[in-house]
This record gives structure tokens, sequence and C-alpha cells, in this order.
């Protein structure tokens, strides 16, 4: 089967050009110089460049080397068994609520996106910014020892609430110490350290956020630690004075795809938020998380956080490789943490939450 | 437009190509239809070649036609029937997937499409024997997920590790509606063509090599508030048979029960009536689903995943 030359990745106006000339397919353009097409085709001798090496890498590219994301060419394919063992090798970011990564399988997944949805003051950015920490939890503790990228569109991005979860987590750590190379670790696992491992993008519209995703694997290929990309929260900015509803479909959808290239390109884990909104059917109104319909596909975890009365619970709505379960969690001084079953059993007495002190801020509401 | 190349057919060197230029017959349609005569004065080439490489440059491009015949017997004697494992969706599907189509399963998030993919790739993998391509365009693809679904059936590890060895019998592509959406509408005048080119592709291999093509498809709400499949209508006559799952909804919203129910939207071979195009059918997405489906030699179960 010959390859036509429209589904090459070249500007339109080229392939116009091209298919004017009367190339319709890449095998006509193998054996072209430059100079040869661009009289042919009235192209620019550059054009002519680009288009031959684009011909050139469909042909010898194949199931040859470059991975996933970026560039023309065939993705390289593996078997099942080979996926396995590469899945093997990838860890979980731990969430420190101990039954929110029984539930997961370890904690948040690295290679894949997640979605955590849920009503104003629920939690998320809580959610976000203990992962923050979580990712640099060194190797030897069970964590990834990784860096984090955190993308702010809200301004809810607090540098003290930080500190205290960050102080909570070093501390935590220090009680696990058993071995020197444990020891060691600590030295480097710091709230200095923890800080400066953050990387924090403040984006103010949706222009920036997607200007941002652009400019993310150029970053990502320069500081190979990065393990997280939290992004809170992707529906704010795309819900401020968006008229054409189609255009942000194809926006979402696109900002979706280049999100999970990343993921599985460079080995990351990247959480969104987003908020929830009201759905009217038949008289009966039920909250589903904003952004619409076909965003639900976009990632490929989804963790619903909510109200039951006065507890939180974060259920897990979609996931390819887990049963939906709902955990209950609760947010203290110290960050996202596992509701401790010694002091609130499950009983109708309303429970009262230690929620942060220091600037807890309530999401934006929808 | 095919442009004329030296080589095409025995006669046509560099030379008359050159000279056919000069005339202005760039392209085999310009060779096809001018007068040969004419062209042979003016080309000072002889008629007799010109003539015989006019009826080589015809038999090259031309389609020829098959007797009804000749076509069903090919066809009762290539295409197979694959079951995807779980006989109440082999029942929906006419007795199961039949190569040489596409097959669409569309439906909204969580409503189980991906697994319903694994549950076939695993199926296909070790109760017949043979390999599967599968397409992964959402980051969904989770070996251990596959692993689960063989070992809940046979806990050997030999014959989760034998080499099924067969060939490509079926090409899953999860989801096709992930890559071509964001091209679709607005001012890019090419996603449409992109999507007519991918479905071109796609029908082509189900025929030439004889394999069954599972994609899948997410969901949009129609003006009327009621679910259909995306990608608009210029993709609905790409798939022979199109399902839609849905979760069922129980009585608490938030509660995860694994049941989804399949509906057939649009077969070519279901229904007796024109009207009755839509069958109800509840399948059992639950444990015994993955029972059904889990054995399976993962080793042959080729993966490749695509980014746009």
């Amino acid at each position: 089967m010959q390859r036509p030359v429209s589904s090459l990745s070249l500007s339109p106006g080229v392939k116009m050009k091209l298919v004017n000339a009367g190339f319709q397919f890449t095998a006509d353009l193998l054996h072209l110089k430059p100079l040869q097409l661009s009289k042919e085709t009235s192209l620019t001798q550059q054009e002519a460049l680009e288009v031959l090496q684009a011909v050139r890498r469909e042909e010898g590219g194949g199931g040859g080397g470059g991975g996933g994301g970026g560039g023309a060419g065939a993705p390289p394919s593996l078997t099942a068994l080979e996926l396995l063992q590469k899945e093997e090798e990838m860890r979980s970011i731990v969430t420190f609520s101990s039954r929110l990564d029984a539930a997961l399988g370890g904690g948040l997944p690295v290679g894949k996106t997640t979605e955590i949805c849920g009503a104003p003051g629920v939690g998320k950015t809580q959610l976000c910014l203990q992962l923050a920490v979580d990712v640099q939890v060194p190797q030897c503790f069970g964590g990834l020892g990784g860096q984090a990228v955190y993308v702010d569109t809200e301004g809810s991005f607090l540098l003290q609430r930080v500190v205290d979860i960050a102080a909570a987590a070093v501390h935590h750590c220090s009680l696990l110490v058993e071995d020197d190379e444990q020891r060691v670790a600590m030295e480097t696992f710091t709230v200095e350290t923890i800080l400066s491992n953050i990387f924090l993008v403040r984006c103010h519209d949706y222009v920036e956020l997607l200007a941002e995703v652009h400019l993310l694997p150029d970053f990502l290929s320069e500081h190979p630690r990065v393990r997280l990309l939290a992004i809170d929260s992707v529906a704010f900015p795309f819900r401020l004075h968006f008229d054409d509803l189609s255009q942000r479909t194809r926006l979402l959808n696109g900002l979706a795809q280049r999100l999970i290239a990343m993921a599985t390109g460079h080995g990351i884990a990247v959480a969104m938020t987003n908020q929830m909104t009201t759905r009217l059917s038949g008289g009966q109104s039920q909250l589903v998380p904003a952004l619409g319909e076909s965003w639900g596909h976009a990632p490929t975890i989804r963790l619903l956080l909510h109200w039951a009365g006065s507890r939180r619970m974060a259920a897990i709505f979609k996931s390819p490789d887990h049963r939906g379960a709902t955990v209950q969690y609760q947010i203290t001084s110290e960050g996202f943490r596992d509701v401790d079953q010694s002091e609130q059993p499950p009983s109708k007495r309303p429970r009262t939450q230690t929620v942060e002190s220091s600037g807890s801020q309530r999401d934006a509401s929808c | 437009m095919v442009v004329l190349r030296e080589g095409m057919c025995p006669g046509l060197d560099e030379a008359l190509v050159r000279d056919l230029r000069a005339a202005d017959i760039k392209t085999v349609e310009d060779v096809v239809s001018s007068d040969i005569e004419e062209l042979a004065q003016r080309c000072s080439v002889s008629y007799k070649a010109l003539f015989a490489i006019r009826r080589v440059l015809l038999a090259q491009h031309t389609a020829f036609p098959v007797s009804g015949a000749d076509l069903y017997e090919e066809l009762l004697s290539s295409t197979a029937i694959l079951s995807t494992g779980n006989p109440s969706l082999d029942k929906l599907l006419d007795s199961g997937l039949y190569t040489g189509e596409i097959t669409e399963l569309s439906g909204g998030p969580g409503s189980g499409k991906s697994q319903v993919c694994f549950g076939v790739a695993v199926h296909i993998s070790y109760q017949l024997k043979q390999s599967v391509i599968f397409l992964d365009t959402t980051g969904g693809l989770t070996a251990s997920r596959l692993l689960q679904m063989l070992q809940a059936e046979t806990s050997s590890t030999e014959e989760q590790a034998s080499i099924g060895g067969g060939s490509v019998k079926a090409v899953i592509v999860d989801s096709v509606s992930a890559v071509i959406s964001p091209l679709l509408g607005g001012k890019q005048n090419e996603g449409m063509s992109l999507m007519i080119q991918v479905a071109g592709v796609l029908k082509t291999l189900a025929k030439d090599f004889n394999v069954a093509a599972l994609v899948t498809n997410h969901v949009t709400r129609s003006g009327s508030g009621e679910v259909q499949p995306g990608l608009g209508v210029s993709w609905s006559p790409i798939p022979r048979t199109r399902i839609l799952l849905e979760r069922v909804e129980r009585a608490a919203p938030a509660s995860h029960s694994s049941l989804r129910s399949a509906t057939l939207i649009k077969s070519s071979r279901q229904g007796g009536t024109t009207r009755l195009l839509r069958i109800h059918s509840q399948i059992q997405l639950g444990e015994t689903f993955w029972a059904l489906l889990s054995s399976s030699g993962s080793a042959s179960v080729c993966v490749a995943e695509a980014a746009s």
C-alpha cells in the first residue's frame, strides 16, 4: 500500500503544491533532488528540502528509533510482554493516604494522566500540593526522588502551606530512618531542597496555558528528573469568557493528547484538577465534572473528590486497571492523610475535620 | 493525477518522457486523453510505440471487474468470524467480529470500551492463538491488566508465556477519536480528509490482509440531549457495525457497579425489518466477563503507542 503525500506532517500550502504538481504518493518523491522538486512544484528550496527529509524519515524510520511524542514517523511497537517489563520498572507517587494508594495500586501512576475533580473546598489543590512534595521523597524510602512542575492557573499555590506539608513529610521520613543509606538521603531531603525542586509556573489565561504545554517537552528534556506535572486547574482558564464551545473542545482535545504524549514519552505523571458543574436532566440536577463530555475521555484515570455529609470521600471513577472504589480521607495541617480509624468510628456523629488554618484557599466557584 | 516517470512501463525511457513534457504531456491522464496520431507527429515519436505505451498504462491503472460468484466464493473462503469471548456480546455482533470489516465501540468515559478491547485482544491471542495489533492513543493500555485477565483463567505460567505465533487476525485501535477530533472543525480544513484517509486505510487493511478491525469512539450529546457516537455524520458510514456501551445507572450515582449495557446501533446483518435498528442486550461486564476472556498468551499481543 502506498502512502499518500497528504498524510505527511507538512503545512497545508506545501501539500497542496505537491498534489497540484501530480505527486500523490511518497514513493514518487523518493528519488528526487531538492532542486528538481522545487522547480517542478514551485516550492522554495528550503521547503523542498523539508519535504524530502520528511519522506526519507518515513521510509527509513518505521520501527526504529524515536520514542512516543514529537517527530514524524511511526512510533516503535512493543509486544505486551515488553510493555509489562517496562511497567514494572515504573513506580507510583504515594499520596500519603494509604487507603487511596491501595485503591490506586500504589499511588498516582507515572506515565499516565490523572484528573482530580471535585466541588470547591474538597481538597483538590491540597492533593496537588501533597503530590508535589511526595514525588520528591527519596527512592530508598519508596518514593521517586524526582522534581515537580506545578502549573498554577488559579493563584491558589500558597508557599506557607507547601512549607507545612514539606516539613510534615520530612518529619515523617526522618522517623522511618533505619540504615545509613536512608540517613544519607535524609540530608538532602529538607524543606529547602523540597522547595527548590518544585518549578512553579503561573498562567493567567488559556493561551498561556497552551503555550506552556507546548514548551514543556523541551523543558522536560533539559530536566530529566521531573516526575510530576501538576496543573491546577485545567478548568478555570477554559471556563472564563469562552464563547466558541466547539473551539474549546478542540483545544482541550489537543491539550489532552499533548499531555498524554508527555506522560508516556518522558515518563512523568500528569495530575490535573477540574471543577464541577451542574447538569439538568429531566427536572433533576446532578453534579458532574466540568469541561464537557468529550473531556471525560482525555484523562486516563479520574478521581472524584466529594462530600458525603461532612466527610470527604475520594472515588475512583475511571481507571483502566483498577476497580472503582471509594475511600475516605481528611486534610490535616500536615496535608492529605487517611482518616484515622481509632478517632472516627463509622457512625452518624458529625465529624470535626481539622482543616488547615493558614490559607486553605477555596477554589474559584463554578 | 499520476505523473509520468521513466520506467513506468517498457518503452517509456527518459528521452521520451522529456519529449512528452515538452509537448505539455505530464501525466498519465494526458497520455490517455490525447490524440495519439497528433502526439506522435508533435513529439516525433513512432505511433506504434506511443500506442503500446498507452495500452500498458491503461492496463496498469484500470480496475478489473469481478463476477459476483467469484466474489462470493472468495468471501466464503477468506472471511473468518472471531469470537470476542463473551457469549452475549457475540450474539449482539452476530456471532463475533468479522474479518474484512470495521466494528465500532462507542461509549462515555468509564463505560468499558478499553476493557472490552483488552478482553478481545486477550481472547483472540490465547484462545484463538492469533496475533493482535493494538494501537493505543489514550495511554490507557496497561500490560498488568492484560496479565490480570490472563491469570484469572490459567494460572500456569507456561501457558501464559507460550508464543501464539499465528498471523495477525485483528487490529484494535483505542481510540480513533482521541487523535482525530482535535483536527475536526473550525478553520482547519484538513481534519475531515485525514479522517477519511484513516478510514480508507483501515478498510483496505481489513480487506487485503483479512483482519478484523475494532475501533473505539467517544460520545457526544445531540441537540435533544441524547447520547450519540462522536466524529460526526461523516464517520458513521465507515464502521459496518456500531455498538454503544453505557454504564447501568444504579440508585446511588457514586456506587461502583461493574455492569454495562451494550446496544447495537447499526448493523448490516441484524434486524429483520428496516425499522428494527436497536437491539438491547444487557451483558454482565463483571467478574464473569473477565474470567471468560482471561486466557491468552500475552507474548503474542503487539502493542503500538501512537501520539498525534
